[in-house]
């Protein structure tokens, strides 16, 4: 970041749109990692990846896991802030609409409170995730501090 | 106590864990992979860095450790994640983890438990990340197998 930053400022990712595909791979990714032998793992059935799963919890269908949307704000956090968005922080996210499959998400981040820090400048955001009826489906707050260059 | 058996039964008080692990350069890609956090600090090859959202799967692991007969009789659904990091996570860091279930309370007919997770690393005991995750424990009160989130 080189220009100064505003309240108010707003940094936008590319609409994305939430597909069976990116339900799976969480699942799948979830039990593969926590495995951690180098060996692919089917995480399976879930409310995410399974329909009839889903169905029997009441659900209309597959619902995606909040925390796909989390990351896609962590990711538009790095690419705007780089890896000082990582490295001290905070990211909270409440998840209060369902993401059925093929829900196209928006996500932005807004900043609310500038700050200095005893080592650079704290940043506050509104984060969240919208579906393509501009209903909030994902919510909350991150922080992220800017070290003095 | 409730823990031995399944997550639902989890009771405010319950601790889980310590686990203790080294954060793996194969974790780190296949989490962030499947959640497109394409970055080259996450799937690359030199100084390759844990995301703070990876903590995540701690409370995965906390739950098979500590309840290892699995999710319970309905799928579980995640409602909030809150992680303060206080450092970056490099590759190889050897790391302890532990939680403890603050809360369990009901809200419209939902069971709800909220856990708290500590991420340390095990050579100076130094705070890398404090998460809290809040989960409905059953989501709809039907009878199930699967687990999720």
């Amino acid at each position: 970041m080189t220009a100064p930053l505003k309240i108010g400022q707003t940094f936008r990712a590319a609409p994305r749109a939430m597909t069976r595909e990116r339900m799976r791979w969480y699942v799948d990714a979830q039990a593969t990692a926590v495995a951690n032998d180098g060996k692919p793992r089917f995480g399976g059935p879930t409310i995410h990846d399974d329909d009839t799963y889903a169905l029997s919890q009441g659900l209309p269908g597959i619902i995606a896991d909040g925390m796909v949307s989390t990351n896609w704000i962590l990711s538009l956090l790095i690419d705007t802030f780089g890896p000082a968005a990582i490295s001290h922080g905070r990211l909270q996210t409440k998840y209060v609409l369902p993401v059925y499959e093929n829900d196209v998400l928006h996500t932005q981040a807004e900043i609310t409170a500038l700050e200095t820090a005893a080592n650079g400048q704290r940043v506050t955001l509104k984060v969240s995730c919208e579906n393509a009826s501009k209903a909030p489906v994902t919510v909350g707050i991150a922080e992220v501090l800017l070290p003095d260059a | 106590m409730a823990t031995g058996k399944y997550v639902s039964d989890l009771e405010a008080g319950d601790r889980l864990g310590p686990i203790s692990y080294e954060v793996s350069a194969f974790t780190v890609r296949e989490y962030c992979h499947s959640v497109e956090l394409d970055h080259e600090m996450f799937l690359g090859i030199e100084t390759p860095v844990a995301p703070p959202t990876l903590v995540h799967l701690d409370k995965l692991k906390l739950y098979e450790a500590a309840c290892p007969m699995g999710t319970g009789p309905a799928a579980r659904v995640h409602i909030e994640f809150d992680a303060t990091y206080h450092a970056a996570v490099p590759v190889g860091t050897h790391v302890d983890v532990v939680g403890v279930a603050t809360d369990r309370f009901e809200k419209r007919g939902r069971t709800y438990v909220t856990t708290d997770i500590k991420m340390t690393e095990a050579r100076t005991g130094r705070a890398l990340v404090d998460y809290r995750d809040t989960v409905i424990l059953s989501y709809t009160g039907k009878s199930g197998t699967g687990a999720t989130q």
